[in-house]
């Protein structure tokens, strides 16, 4: 009873003090950060002007936009582009699509590039390490109108893939008309795409990982194998959590431009995604208002799905994007 | 005990040397895979346009050999103007965007700042909202920066993304480095310059190569906010040589949809003439990435 | 680093980032300068928007092209031409960008019925003028133009009959026809067969074609036929068309009506019988290209110079005996005229349009006017007599650095640097163009065969309300990505013919009745024009 009323009191206390405080904290804490509050001018005045000055544009996801009658002049139609997105009849296969391209992604197209930076990091040849990374970054700068073309080239059936399958008696089958091969297809280019580029920053972490670790790992008898998992993984683990975290969030989010390039009425089932639509729609008549609430509609799933991975995150590996 | 060691020691070696043949063979596939479609490219842009239309499959070789479709390329003079508009919104447009980040980043990594949290939670939040391009556009109009090389470089002076990262790795350096240097009276800026920079050298490297590698590779903007050519960057002018040729884009052609199109090489030799410059970025940065980086300050 | 100097670091970031803001407003050009006329009011300089679809290799600006070289010199106005960057679907976002900013040229040319809300909309926003009250006084030559052909005016007129922009003509029907059927002329002649025109003969051919080895490699290798379902050939032989047509003012919905499902029978079969490329759903122009010049397409639908001439050029060296020819549209009965092929409108909605901010109205529209005088006429078509044309038996002719050129440069290229008449501009475009243009016989020969068809059934250039437009597109998005995946399904028989009706049930759940609706509403109205 005693160390309760103790507790309260003691609280009080405190709160009565914060109270008190608020506005010499504010000081105190300007005074002593006054050199990182003047780094933080230029950062946040870009912040201001580019991002949050042409924020008022959000409001056209409710009006019915027209760009002869202006921001202001356009008449609000309140949540009509919503209603008319959900009520799309194929509302549900684009979200399907999405959030299966997306997921598909987050299993296999983001862990690649760590998994290959930690084997990258044990080739001890630093000649072939850098040979090796030089070429593995080269896909990231082909455009994506030739990396289609070439995967249209190979995957057609008279292509590469069939000729090698058909040695082994495998029947010839045009895998870009199959709604069934198109995730795998986008999925494993989208690998073959990143998987050099995606390595560079896990790389420039892995830098950061103090080397009497392992040292200290190799004086425990530790392999090759559990020095990459008791030592590097570790290191890195801020940046991949980090990364981990931004990929959640736009998980409602998938390009549309290689998917515009990939697909075909025959694979739509399964290609069509969110992005694809809007764009599809979009070329019919620039649709702003109705494209824009689409927009708002991931962002707001995508910042919620962001928010609650970081909370998470912070919880349990105390890495936070704020 | 001293046996068990020794015998760890030997099967650890063994491990070691099966684990070192594994990765070397994983690299070399990787390798191949991913030096193939820059090959393809590069022997396209050397074949000969008739027979290359006609081809299936893979290249060993250039089919035939021309190099016509590089005089087509050169013969525009409006490449050589992008040239050296690109090599300077690289050059101008990185080191802002460097500048900028790295104030960003380490201000955003300090622990015992108050306004931390929601700074950086406006910042993040703006990778998702934005006010489209309409107003966007308008922005840059009523700035006057419309057709002007600012319109490149100041619209995109800091990405969140590289923010972050950059933050995350300053965060990595102990605190306790930083603490002895403010016993001695250091203030944020020596802190900055002194230690932090010195030991993130290859997370610079890294954004080095992210900022000027989209500045490379954007045209979009440059779309939108440029008329006049003479500020066209690369891309832009290679876009239009690729584009303005397309049989899908002149429909409005006085033939219906009846076009010539462009010859494939010519498609790929724009590939190479706008990738192999940036290309050398990389290797002038890599000696950052060696490891050790770290300890090597830690020992100063 | 002394606190000082971290602090004059930081200003100067700041200062830097500040004044590049600031700094630049004065150097600022709007897309109008202040300074349009000379001391005497005389207008001379005219600014003007215009997406430039020329070859970029050889013209950078419209200012290249001699024609508006020759105008400049004399009419003593400079013209400053506003090029956006890029392909089609950027233009429309430039386009709409200038509209939002409000800051306007005097001259807009672009294709004014793809404007999102159509060329009315923007009239009503004062984005641009109606210049039905001017044309008879300041536009002499186009009025007498217009005066002259009634259904141009019609098609160049919007529903409430405003007059908008200097529009681009094409005056003969050899000028609104160019794709159609291509099919190997040497494969026919090897295989002793005559050119097909109905649905049943060109069954003949096409099994002919896959079975007598006409390429002569001793494998079965070659692909009779690469449709294009979305096109009016084979379907146009049952009287409909893949899209919305008419019949006598009634519009209708091809996919819904019984013939749709008679031509996806036949398409089937052909499919199953291997008459149809297998993967003709992936085929894209590249892959197009392989086969054709590879020996193995038999038959495809293309375009007169993009595709006809471009395979005959290729092929030339490699392959003597590879002809191809331009067949007529099929029909179901021999001797039939066909029923649809491929047609434009004389107007296709490329105008010149003068911005609401525009303060020479009249030395604008009189400038813009010289085109549709007789000598402009020449001046568009032909460019500079002497240079890039000669008059033979009083009719103008290509001189051979156009038609020949030394530098080897393609026609349409040498042509650029003198007149616009390969794409498109404000005037009237002359037949003496395309009889020039297509310099094959095989060229010749295709268009007159594609453009022998009835053609009543296709559409006039009508235009829906800003209201409808936005309903229409919201509808046929989803209609169009259904139809065309069915289409295909149907035709590889992934999905069986008997679930037609749910198909057409489907598209009625989906909204085509209301589509068919407002597309009527917009024919009539243009019919009341």
């Amino acid at each position: 009873m005693a160390s309760i009323q103790l507790g309260t009191r003691k609280e009080k206390a405190t709160r009565l003090i914060r109270k008190a405080t608020f506005r010499e904290r504010v000081v105190k804490d300007f005074k002593r950060n006054k050199y990182v509050y003047a780094m933080l001018l230029p950062v946040v005045a870009y912040f201001l002007i580019f991002h949050y000055g042409p924020m008022y544009g959000v409001q056209i996801a409710f009006k019915n936009y027209d760009v002869t009658k202006g921001f202001l002049g356009s008449p609000w139609v309140g949540f009509e582009h919503f209603v008319e997105f959900f009520k799309s009849y194929y509302f549900w296969r684009l979200i399907r699509n999405t959030l299966l391209l997306s997921l598909y992604s987050l299993i296999f197209v983001f862990p690649a590039p760590i998994i290959f930076a930690l084997l990258l990091n044990e080739i001890r040849n630093m000649k072939f390490k850098r040979l090796t990374q030089t070429i593995t970054y080269l896909p990231h700068f082909i455009s994506l109108v030739v990396v289609v073309g070439i995967l249209v080239d190979f995957l057609s059936p008279q292509g590469l893939i069939n000729q090698i399958l058909s040695v082994f008696g495998v029947d010839v089958t045009n895998y870009l008309q199959e709604a069934g091969w198109f995730r795998t297809i986008f999925i494993s280019s989208e690998v073959w795409q990143t998987v050099g580029w995606g390595s560079i920053i896990y790389l420039a972490a892995i830098t950061n990982v103090n080397p009497q670790l392992y040292e200290a790992a190799k004086i425990d008898g530790a392999g090759r194998f559990r020095q990459i998992i008791h030592v590097t993984i570790p290191g890195i683990l801020p940046t991949i959590t980090i990364l981990f975290i931004l990929q959640l969030g736009s998980l409602m989010t998938v390009g549309y431009q290689k998917i515009i390039l990939l697909y075909n009425p025959l694979t739509y089932e399964t290609a069509d995604v969110i992005s694809t639509y809007i764009y599809r729609k979009g070329i019919l008549d620039a649709s702003y208002s109705y494209s824009a609430a689409i927009g708002l509609f991931d962002a707001v799933i995508n910042f919620g799905i962001l928010v609650l991975a970081n909370r998470i995150s912070k919880k349990v590996g105390e890495t936070s994007l704020w | 005990m001293v046996r068990k060691k020794k015998k760890n020691h030997i099967r650890s070696g063994l491990g070691d040397m099966t684990f070192n043949t594994i990765n070397v063979l994983i690299m070399i596939v990787l390798m191949l895979v991913t030096l193939y479609p820059f090959l393809y490219v590069l022997f396209s842009s050397f074949s000969d346009a008739g027979l290359l239309s006609q081809h299936r499959g893979i290249l060993w070789k250039p089919l035939g050999f021309s190099l016509e479709a590089y005089k087509a390329v050169f013969d525009n003079p409006m490449v050589l103007i992008g040239y050296a508009n690109t090599i300077f919104y690289v050059v101008v447009g990185t080191v802002i965007n460097l500048a900028l980040t790295i104030l960003g980043a380490y201000a955003l990594s300090r622990r015992q700042l108050m306004w931390k949290k929601p700074i950086m939670l406006g910042i993040v939040f703006t990778m998702f909202f934005s006010g489209g391009l309409v107003p966007r556009y308008l922005l840059v109009h009523d700035l006057g920066l419309l057709d002007t090389r600012w319109s490149l470089i100041l619209p995109t002076a800091i990405s969140v993304f590289n923010l972050i990262v950059m933050r995350t790795s300053f965060q990595a350096i102990p605190v306790s480095l930083e603490e002895s240097a403010r016993i001695d009276g250091a203030n944020d800026f020596t802190i900055l310059f002194r230690i932090v920079l010195p030991l993130s050298l290859p997370v610079i490297a890294v954004m080095t190569l992210f900022y000027g590698v989209s500045h490379w590779n954007s045209y979009f903007d440059a779309m939108i906010f440029l008329r006049d050519r003479d500020l066209f960057p690369l891309q832009l002018v290679l876009r239009t040589i690729l584009i303005t040729n397309d049989t899908s884009s002149m429909t409005v052609g006085s033939l219906g949809g009846d076009t010539y199109r462009i010859s494939e090489t010519i498609k790929y030799a724009v590939i190479i003439v706008a990738t192999v410059p940036i290309l050398f970025l990389y290797p002038f940065l890599q000696k950052y990435f060696v490891k050790g980086v770290m300890i090597g300050s830690l020992k100063e | 680093m002394k606190p000082r100097k971290c602090f004059v670091f930081v200003t100067m970031i700041c200062m830097f980032f500040l004044t590049a803001l600031t700094g630049c407003t004065d150097s600022k050009e709007t897309s109008k300068n202040v300074k349009q006329t000379d001391e005497n009011g005389k207008l001379v300089e005219l600014s003007y928007f215009v997406p430039n679809y020329g070859p970029t290799t050889v013209i950078k600006d419209y200012n290249d092209i001699a024609a508006y070289q020759v105008l400049e010199r004399e009419t003593g106005i400079h013209v400053d031409f506003q090029h956006p960057a890029s392909d089609s679907d950027e233009v429309t976002q430039q386009f709409n960008l200038m509209m939002a900013s409000g800051d306007l040229p005097d001259v807009i040319e672009y294709i004014w019925t793809n404007a999102s809300g159509g060329p009315s909309k923007y009239l009503e926003g004062g984005q641009i003028i109606k210049l039905n009250k001017y044309i008879k006084k300041y536009a002499p030559n186009l009025s007498r133009v217009l005066k002259e052909h009634p259904d141009w005016k019609k098609q160049i007129s919007t529903d409430d009959g405003s007059i908008y922009g200097f529009p681009f003509l094409r005056s003969d029907p050899e000028l609104l026809t160019s794709y159609g059927p291509i099919i190997r002329k040497d494969w026919l002649d090897k295989l002793n067969l005559k050119i097909p025109t109905t649905i049943d003969e060109w069954h003949n051919v096409l099994k002919a074609f896959k079975e007598k080895d006409p390429n002569g490699n001793g494998k079965a290798d070659e692909i009779p036929l690469l449709p294009a379902l979305t096109s009016n050939a084979f379907i146009g032989a049952w009287g409909i068309t893949p899209d919305f047509y008419q019949v006598n003012g009634k519009v209708k919905y091809g996919p819904t009506e019984p013939e749709f499902k008679a031509f996806l029978k036949v398409m089937h079969q052909w499919y199953k019988e291997g008459l149809i490329d297998k993967g003709y759903v992936a085929t894209d122009g590249k892959l197009q290209d392989a086969k054709v010049t590879g020996n193995k397409l038999g038959a495809f639908m293309g375009y007169n110079g993009g595709s006809l001439g471009r395979y005959m050029g290729l092929m030339k060296e490699k392959n003597p005996d590879f002809r191809l020819e331009g067949i007529p549209y099929p029909t179901l009965q021999k001797g039939e005229k066909p029923i649809v092929g491929q047609k434009d409108s004389n107007f296709n909605g490329v105008a010149a349009a003068i911005s609401g901010d525009n303060d020479h109205v009249k030395q604008t529209m009189k400038w813009l006017d010289r085109a549709y005088s007789d000598k402009g006429h020449l001046l568009f078509n032909f460019g500079v007599e002497g240079k890039s044309y000669k008059m033979v038996d009083g009719k103008p002719k290509y001189t051979k650095k156009i038609t020949d050129n030394p530098d080897g440069l393609p026609m349409q290229e040498a042509l650029a640097k003198y007149v616009r008449v390969a794409w498109s501009g404000p005037f009237v475009q002359d037949k003496g163009y395309v009889e020039q243009y297509y310099q094959l016989p095989e060229q010749k020969t295709a268009l007159k065969n594609w453009s022998n068809a009835k053609n009543d059934i296709l559409l006039p250039p009508i235009t829906a309300t800003p209201e409808e437009s936005k309903q229409l597109s919201s509808i046929m998005n989803d209609i169009n990505t259904y139809r065309e995946t069915m289409v295909n399904k149907f035709v590889m028989g992934k999905e069986p013919l008997s679930k037609f009706d749910s198909f057409v049930k489907t598209l009625k759940g989906m909204g085509i009745e209301k589509a068919v609706k407002m597309k009527q509403a917009a024919l009539d109205r243009y019919n009341k024009r």
